[in-house]
């Protein structure tokens, strides 16, 4: 079943002048952030935020979501020109991307990066075309038990597939929860942990949360960064690609804009693990797997083929389901929210315009992108040459712009510093932010979920076992969980033969 | 027993988890409600103490990399302590100077602080943005930013 009256409502206001400016919109400012190492999308996302409150809802998702792949996209070109990644979903791109920049073909692999990027990025949305709504018809008859194992799912994938330890990414979350739980109780009015403030009563307000956590903790990153690097718009070179070149592309980029999709939809992979897996499935692939890590094409083209495809894949589960699957489509979730929005199984036929709208909108965003990307990329990589000391300052402006924008109160700005500090410290102990972030958005529908399914159940534990589909997610949750820690202890165990050897 | 950092780390998760579930205690409760407020937050408490616990015990040892992200930061520690005052004190001049005066006061000494020496560019700059910024968010967005004591 094809809905094709909603899709043409979607393609209607995707190619009406508001969806394709604010698409323009996005995904330019999306590349900007892109390009610049530390700054990620979400931040970018978050500083974009308080721009959507009056928006209508569909413009503000398709603006959020160029954003958002056009970090990726964008995150390339200083992967390639300074070794430094943009965003960690293009860290892959530089193990040969950054080689072919030495050996003076910097264009060829920026052309290279682009092309992979686009096909990766376009030929998921077709994928995305038609699984979110197969997954929206399986989803409509979920009810709180599923919401409840899935949400779970969600943050105990993220935790184990986490850059980092799985236990410290739990701990993550579980601030996350703790944070969210300030506030009024929706259910029963109780007043929890505002220490008599009566300007915490309603709680944190994400983007508080969300500029503190990432923009503001960023910013501290460019501190240290701030000299690190230097860039030469001379250097790009030719931007031509052979068909020999282009050969070589073809293959890993039919493989990985499937594969980056499946690993995108996923809960908790995302951009960045898809390109990890991209990159060493083609070496594996590869004739000469020597080549890879010294300027190989394949190696440039799989993992910018797989994160693009990924960012698509990953707005399946908001769309259909109404469960981000990463910190990314979670701040996406909590701006939805704001705009009384709620994603989900029934999104699709309430609210076509808005479902259909952004999935094609990113055909067009793509468009822009290549064209962004590939015959302007001498003049956008300037950008780079923005000194870091004026970058930092900007940063912090736009975040507290942000927060006064939509809470109007200097108490908000304070703790969106001290959101800051936490940031910056969880930084410095490595204690990964997207699982904090993710679990603050859930945390709420978390808690209403579990409710929910205790009462219909008249407190009984057991209807999240006896419910088969709720069974099998949060027997994949403990296994998600516990499989990195066991795998630590054999790998421990292994060394600890090899040094008594 | 050494007190290695994760040890220490640990032991400050302990110390907040266990305030967070003394405060989760006191919540009321309510008679007809299954699942109370108090519930999820006892769980999230307990779970982040047997977690930390585990942390502790657990043979951690930092690698090289893990130990230059924790310690990057000491050659330019003034520098970030040196940020968060300078956002301290805009937040709380914010409203009592007006958001257009604090924006370029603050963009402009912050940009020198961190070290770019090009006075005519930050100048520029750091009156140009905020006075965009203020002009978009007043007139495009209808979102009011706080004048202080100027008349605009």
């Amino acid at each position: 079943m094809i809905d094709f009256s909603g899709i043409l409502s979607g393609l209607q206001m995707a190619i009406s002048l508001e969806g394709i400016l604010f698409v323009f919109i996005g995904v330019f400012v999306g590349t900007f952030i892109g390009l610049m190492p530390g700054l990620g999308p979400i931040s970018a996302i978050a500083i974009m935020i308080p721009m959507t409150y009056n928006m209508d809802p569909t413009i503000a998702l398709v603006m959020m979501a160029g954003v958002y792949y056009g970090a990726i996209f964008g995150g390339s070109t200083s992967s390639i020109l300074l070794n430094a990644p943009g965003v960690a979903g293009t860290v892959a791109t530089s193990f040969d991307g950054y080689p072919m920049a030495q050996q003076g073909k910097a264009g060829k692999a920026l052309a290279i990066a682009a092309i992979a990027a686009f096909i990766g990025g376009t030929v998921s949305v077709v994928f995305l075309m038609l699984f979110a709504p197969v997954l929206s018809s399986v989803a409509i008859q979920f009810g709180p038990p599923e919401y409840f194992a899935l949400m779970l799912l969600g943050l105990t994938a993220i935790a184990s597939l986490s850059s980092g330890s799985t236990i410290k990414a739990l701990m993550s979350a579980l601030l996350g929860i703790m944070v969210v739980t300030i506030g009024i109780d929706a259910q029963t009015g109780t007043v929890r942990f505002t220490f008599g403030s009566a300007n915490l009563l309603e709680g944190i307000d994400f983007l508080v949360i969300a500029l503190g956590i990432f923009a503001l903790a960023e910013v501290c990153a460019l501190i240290i960064n701030r000299q690190k690097t230097t860039f030469n718009a001379k250097t790009i070179g030719s931007l031509k690609i052979t068909k020999e070149d282009f050969k070589e592309m073809v293959g890993p980029m039919s493989r990985q804009s499937v594969l980056g999709f499946i690993i995108g939809v996923l809960p908790g992979a995302g951009a960045t693990i898809a390109s990890f897996i991209g990159y060493t499935t083609e070496k594996r692939f590869a004739k000469n797997p020597d080549e890879f890590g010294k300027g190989s094409i394949k190696g440039l083209t799989a993992p910018e083929t797989a994160n693009n495809a990924a960012t698509s894949g990953a707005f399946v589960p908001l769309l259909s389901l109404g469960i981000p699957g990463s910190g990314t489509t979670a701040v996406m979730l909590g701006a939805l929210l704001v705009l009384n929005v709620q994603p989900g199984p029934l999104l699709m036929t309430e609210n076509p315009t808005l479902f259909w709208g952004v999935i094609m909108s990113m055909y067009i965003g793509n468009i822009f992108l290549l064209i962004l990307n590939l015959p302007l990329i001498p003049y956008i990589s300037k950008i780079l040459a923005i000194p870091r000391p004026m970058l930092i300052s900007l940063v912090v402006v736009f975040c507290i712009i942000g927060v006064y924008s939509i809470s109007f109160s200097i108490f908000d700005l304070y703790v969106l510093l001290a959101f800051g500090v936490i940031g910056y410290l969880m930084r410095m102990f490595q204690f990964p932010a997207a699982p904090f972030i993710l679990a603050f958005i859930l945390g709420g529908m978390l808690e209403q979920s579990f409710r929910q399914a205790m009462t219909i159940s008249g407190n009984d534990v057991s209807i999240f076992i006896s419910n088969p589909l709720s069974a099998t997610l949060l027997a994949l949750a403990a296994v998600s969980f516990l499989f990195p820690l066991w795998q630590s202890y054999r790998n421990k165990k292994n060394n600890n033969q090899t040094l008594s050897m | 027993m050494a007190l290695t950092v994760h040890r220490g780390v640990s032991i400050v998760l302990i110390i907040i988890a266990i305030f967070y579930l003394y405060l989760a205690f006191q919540l009321p409760s309510f008679m007809n409600t299954v699942i109370d407020a108090d519930t999820i937050p006892k769980i999230t408490g307990f779970l982040l103490i047997i977690l930390s616990v585990l942390y502790f015990f657990m043979p951690v040892k930092e690698t090289e990399v893990e130990k230059e992200k924790r310690t990057e930061a000491k050659n330019d520690w003034h520098y970030i302590l040196g940020m968060f005052i300078m956002t301290f004190l805009y937040i709380t001049l914010l409203e009592v100077s007006g958001f257009l005066v604090t924006s370029i006061v603050f963009i402009f000494v912050c940009t020198r602080m961190l070290g770019y020496k090009k006075w005519k560019t930050n100048s520029i700059v750091s009156v140009l943005v905020p006075l965009f910024l203020y002009l978009s968010f007043t007139f495009l967005l209808n979102v009011r930013l706080p004048t202080g004591f100027m008349p605009f």
